[in-house]
């Protein structure tokens, strides 16, 4: 099977504004041996055809081979995560999986979901919609440690509702060819969503963030703030787009973007975008590049600690950062005792 | 066997000669010091006393582009800057750096056991160190809240500089360089880092410190006063160069400002 023969679907083109900087002719001209769809090991969960419009072409990918969704409905208040792991052990296998989490009114919940691999030239294209509905607070994390010749597509999308709030912390790891796809249009008041990475890659890793978030409605806030730690030859790409349109009087719009380019083959495409079309708004956007600071890393050592040490402390620092912002405090001992070793 | 102790040098400089990005700062600075001294070195703006500090840490603005430094008999120009930490030099920074995501507390511990291990003894666990910093603060009477925050993080100068004093009781070296660690601090503050040093001054230790201010010189006795000029030491003198000076001025005691 080559995603490039399906039938009726449409791929992003190489000169696309939106996936521009992003090369999918080897994934998607790549001839896997097998097809499936990964299945969740819970008993019961309820099953729709995904017939659902989605912003961009990347959600079709996984839909035009199995365009069935699992549900997931969280009723009322859970006092624990709800932890899915994903283990693609099968080489030359193109996996598709599809979850739909609703989250009902006034309920406090959050989701985990790790993703790794012991396969070889395998691909999984996966598609999240989280529906949030009304004073709602929603917190999902996601680690996704895919390694060595394996690609991986994450599709998100985000429906939130007056008054929900959505905290999603990503964790990208490894050093396969990843790309996520986040997509919020906010068309509600007082939406408040959230959207933090750590991108910490090395070899010859390659992570592309695209982020597409529309205001349509008043007084909502997003936040996207993505940290990118890249060693050797890895290489990241962060698109960001906002969008405030008319109707979204007093939005709040912020996106930033930090990189620590580890070393000289290292490399990072970033590109914060807002588009505003009123003047009652807070909105900013920011990217920075560079290296460690040479002033801190001078100081550590000054008190007798080792460059590497101090080098390795000064990365942590700045690492933690997101993790830091993880309001949940059973989903912050997740991931600080997350070791791959568990997950393959 | 103090007499003895006495002679021996614990710094040497001879014929130092620095750059900072290209232009000759100290051009050819001598100076000796043995353990237990307590040298101030004062002299106008940009003569070269941050600088002559700088160099003794290792700071990557300083190319030394002639003479030597001899550290307790080893050549200290061959070692980089934790090992320099790690044999017993301490510099208190004039700015300390925030370093915010890195716990203070947390790296004091890792620059405690960095010297211990570099000395060949056991790390300390973290009980053994909260109690040691226990003991040493309430010793001085300071305030152990700033352990609790990110490195610098935040602090006011007062609070930087009172950072400063918990690394150099944590540590203990034994070649303390203090670079204006008086500016910005009002008198109790002065009087706090005063009974610090002195209070850690057993007869091997020795501080190489600059200051404008004769109210720190007042309360830590130097025994040597250098006066820098144009980049070298062009007067030395005992507590009473240093009062003089106070009273006449640098032009008073013959030191031209060359950029006036």
């Amino acid at each position: 099977m080559r995603v490039n023969e399906i039938e009726g679907l449409s791929l992003p083109k190489k000169y696309d504004e939106e996936f521009r900087k992003i090369d999918f002719s080897k994934l998607f001209s790549y001839d896997f041996k097998n097809v499936k769809t990964y299945e969740f090991d819970i008993m019961g969960l309820k099953i729709i055809t995904d017939e659902a419009s989605y912003e961009n072409v990347l959600f079709d990918i996984t839909r035009s081979i199995d365009n069935k969704q699992v549900i997931l409905t969280i009723n009322s208040n859970i006092p624990e995560p709800i932890c899915l792991v994903h283990k693609i052990n099968e080489d030359e296998t193109f996996y598709t999986n599809s979850l739909k989490v609703e989250v009902k009114k006034g309920a406090k919940a959050s989701l985990i979901e790790v993703f790794t691999n012991t396969s070889t030239n395998s691909a999984y294209s996966v598609n999240r919609t989280f529906h949030i509905e009304e004073d709602t607070d929603f917190e999902y994390a996601k680690v996704q440690h895919i390694v060595e010749d394996n690609s991986f597509i994450y599709n998100g999308n985000f429906i939130q509702e007056d008054n929900s709030k959505c905290k999603f912390t990503s964790f990208e790891l490894g050093n396969a060819f990843v790309v996520n796809n986040y997509i919020n249009i906010i068309d509600n008041k007082n939406v408040d969503y959230n959207l933090n990475a750590l991108v910490k890659l090395h070899k010859d890793a390659n992570t592309s963030n695209l982020v597409k978030t529309v205001h349509n409605n008043e007084s909502s806030k997003s936040d996207i703030n993505f940290k990118h730690s890249l060693k050797d030859e890895a290489r990241a790409v962060f698109k960001a787009k906002s969008i405030v349109n008319k109707e979204a009087l007093y939005s709040k719009a912020f996106q930033n973007s930090n990189t620590i380019l580890l070393s000289n083959d290292a490399s990072i495409y970033a590109q914060p975008h807002l588009e505003i079309l009123i003047d009652e708004l807070e909105a900013s956007h920011g990217a920075t590049t560079g290296t460690l600071d040479k002033e801190q890393l001078l100081y550590l050592q000054s008190r007798g600690v080792s460059k590497d040490k101090a080098y390795d402390m000064l990365l942590k620092a700045f690492e933690s950062q997101i993790y830091d912002n993880i309001s949940d405090k059973l989903i912050k001992e997740f991931i600080a005792d997350y070791r791959r070793s568990k997950y393959v | 066997m103090g007499a003895f102790f006495k002679e021996k040098t614990m710094l040497e400089i001879k014929d130092l000669k620095v750059s900072i990005n290209e232009k000759e700062i100290l051009k050819g600075l001598n100076l000796d010091i043995k353990p237990g001294e307590v040298h101030a070195l004062m002299g106008i703006n940009g003569a070269g006393k941050s600088t002559l500090v700088k160099t003794l840490s290792a700071h990557y603005d300083c190319e030394v582009i002639g003479g030597s430094i001899t550290y307790k008999k080893k050549d200290l120009l061959e070692m980089d800057v934790a090992q320099r930490a790690n044999e017993g030099i301490f510099m208190s920074f004039q700015n300390p750096v925030e370093v915010p995501g890195v716990n203070n507390s947390y790296f004091l511990k890792t620059a405690v056991n960095e010297k211990r291990v570099y000395q060949g003894k056991e790390e300390v666990d973290a009980m053994q160190f909260l109690k040691h910093i226990k003991e040493q603060t309430a010793k001085h009477g300071i305030d152990r809240k700033l352990l609790q925050r990110d490195l610098n993080d935040g602090f006011s100068g007062g609070e930087k500089k009172r950072n400063e004093l918990i690394q150099l009781l944590l540590l203990n070296p034994d070649l303390i360089m203090l670079d204006e660690i008086d500016s910005g601090l009002d008198v109790d503050a002065i009087k706090t880092v005063a009974n610090v040093i002195n209070a850690m001054l057993d007869g091997k230790k020795s501080i190489l410190m600059i200051t404008h201010y004769d109210r720190l010189l007042e309360l830590i006795k130097p025994d040597f006063v250098h006066i820098l000029s144009e980049g070298k030491i062009v007067k030395t003198g005992d507590y009473n160069l240093a009062l003089e000076l106070d009273e006449k001025g640098f032009e008073g005691i013959g030191i031209k400002d060359e950029s006036k």
